[in-house]
């Protein structure tokens, strides 16, 4: 037994270690420093003075956090719905017997494997592109005008079209597991009793997905309030209010972008918080909406 | 055509149900095979050609220099070389750091396994956001930086995942590998780095296929991390090319590397799709 606790000792030590310096340490000094005020993050903590919820009186006041948490809300709410909806219907479609799904799923998923910078700069410098883009050749195919698919207010809908497009498959493996998790004579006997395909997918399909669906639900949430890369890959190199999303601002605070005059570290810290409470809260209040419907079957 | 005369006399009316469902993924596949077929061919195109709309034609051949161009002049050779690095010896290291935790938690309950454990489920949905301040404090202040410190924190950050997924394989051995091994004088150490791990090494080989990816993918922590230099990493190296295209205007370089970049997790994928998807619904995530 002795020696057990030397190797226990031993084998779990760098994954504390990791746990600690990783995880531990930097989560407690982020919270901390939202209540300091702290101008450079490399400031050592006794040039800290304490200012109370100021910092996040600071974000809330500022008008470029404001427009960065309504083009979060509307990813989450309009891309959510979107997104988790494609989804649904790809999974339907992919187990209701058709042929290649092995192919199909492959292909859908793969948007989520190769590398998020590449494909939105796919998307960037050649789809929505104005003079030789796919869409844009698509609408003079069919006789319209070109579309400044990169302008002013398009953008945003632009980048969470291509966002979700690479969203999806994700998604819909998720769904495909649980569709396949449910029995077949559940269906057979549905069918005896004279239900349709709709109804099926309403009252059978679901409803016994619900504890999937939440699942979904939460993922989708930390994407959202994670959401960086796209919008750091649509607007490079200024930030622009169309594209902002709160991480881009926190990133331009603490580490300085075009436009940020002073560098306010606290105020960062703030909105990591503020984003963390978001996703517990999400957390919370789709746990209490959908119960988990632990059925056996 | 063959296989549709294939279907029709199998079950003709039963396809003809599914068509609409055929025409919705189809019409997605179609999609993404027009987008990746056209960039790959402007990658052997020119910017002229490229804007004028002729990526097709070819009409001054397939400039295959594109790529070496792009290699060299743009730098893609280093960014490759140094995804390349972060990738393995992440993946090495977080196998050394996380495997055996993996293992004693599966095996013995002790003071404090219940914490650890649980601090490796809320470490894994911990925000980078939250963690990323305070580390990029801690790396000035310990004077660490490029590439050494990218590797060390690719590591720490897939410590938590690795450890919670081959935990849960551990489990499932049983105890009578360490008890033969045992009296046949093997120490616990040796048994589990000579028996136990490789006994799970599907499991080992999937995590690694995931937190190869999820390195070569990662894109904050080396955004914030190495802004430019030499420790670069193909991610935030492609958005450099892309930023300096207004200077440049080498479109079809730009395409190249956008394929160069996209290539490895690709023929990965192709290779690897049934395992990979397997990974994504099976172990890691439960419903």
């Amino acid at each position: 037994m002795r020696k057990n606790k030397i190797l226990i000792a031993c084998f779990v030590a760098p994954t504390v270690i990791t746990l600690a310096l990783m995880y531990v340490y930097p989560v407690v000094r982020t919270v901390l420093m939202s209540f300091f005020r702290v101008e450079s993050l490399t400031a050592p903590t006794d040039t800290w003075s304490f200012y109370g919820l100021q910092n996040y009186f600071t974000i809330l006041h500022n008008s470029s956090f404001k427009t960065s948490m309504v083009n979060m809300l509307l990813i989450w709410l309009v891309g959510g719905a979107i997104t988790l909806t494609l989804s649904m219907v790809m999974a339907v479609i992919l187990t209701s017997g058709i042929r290649f799904k092995k192919f199909f799923r492959a292909a859908i998923y793969m948007p989520n494997i190769v590398s998020a910078v590449a494909l939105a700069t796919m998307w960037r410098q050649y789809v929505f592109n104005y003079d030789y883009g796919l869409l844009n050749d698509m609408l003079q195919l069919i006789g319209l005008d070109k579309f400044q698919w990169m302008g002013g207010d398009a953008k945003f809908w632009s980048m969470l079209a291509a966002f979700i497009f690479g969203s999806v498959g994700y998604y819909m493996l998720i769904y495909i597991s649980g569709i396949e998790g449910i029995p077949t004579d559940l269906y057979e006997a549905a069918t005896l009793d004279g239900a349709g395909k709709v109804g099926q997918f309403f009252r059978i399909t679901l409803p016994l997905l619900r504890g999937i669906i939440k699942t979904s639900i939460t993922f989708w949430s930390i994407n959202t309030t994670t959401f960086f890369l796209w919008t750091k890959m649509f607007s490079p190199v200024n930030t622009e209010g169309s594209t902002i999303v709160p991480v881009v601002y926190l990133y331009d605070t603490v580490f300085g972008g075009k436009g940020v005059v002073h560098r306010d570290a606290g105020a960062g810290a703030a909105v990591g918080v503020v984003l963390t409470i978001i996703i517990v809260a999400v957390y919370v209040i789709t746990n209490v909406l959908i119960k988990d419907g632990d059925l056996e079957y | 055509m063959k296989e549709k005369k294939y279907r029709a006399r199998i079950n003709w009316g039963k396809e003809l149900r599914l068509l609409p469902g055929y025409i919705v993924v189809g019409a997605w596949i179609a999609f993404t095979a027009v987008i990746l077929f056209w960039i790959f061919a402007a990658s052997l195109s020119t910017s002229r050609d490229i804007f004028t709309g002729k990526v097709l034609e070819f009409s001054t051949g397939f400039h295959w220099e594109n790529y070496a161009n792009a290699w060299k002049d743009q730098n893609v050779s280093v960014f490759f070389a140094n995804s390349l690095l972060y990738s393995t010896v992440s993946c090495a290291g977080v196998l050394i750091i996380a495997a055996p935790a993996a293992y004693v938690l599966s095996r013995w309950n002790f003071r404090g396994s219940k914490t650890i454990r649980i601090g490796l489920v809320i470490a894994m949905s911990v925000p980078t956001i939250m963690i990323i301040m305070p580390l990029y404090s801690l790396a000035v202040q310990w004077g660490i930086k490029g590439r050494v410190l990218l590797m060390a924190l690719y590591i720490m950050l897939r410590v938590p995942y690795t450890a919670i997924y081959l935990l849960d394989f551990f489990s499932t051995l049983s105890r009578g590998y360490e008890e033969a091994a045992a009296l046949d004088g093997c120490s616990p150490a040796r048994t589990f780095w000579v028996i136990m791990l490789p006994l799970i090494q599907p499991a080992v080989v999937t995590v690694t296929i995931f937190n190869f990816l999820s390195v070569w993918n990662e894109f904050f922590m080396a955004l914030i991390f190495t802004p430019s230099g030499d420790a670069t990493p193909v991610g935030v190296g492609l958005l450099q090319i892309v930023n300096s295209m207004q200077y440049s205007h080498d479109y079809g370089g730009m395409f190249a590397a956008v394929i160069i970049v996209f290539l490895p997790t690709f023929l990965l994928y192709i290779f690897l799709s049934e395992k990979i998807i397997a990974g994504v619904t099976g172990g890691g995530m439960k419903g």
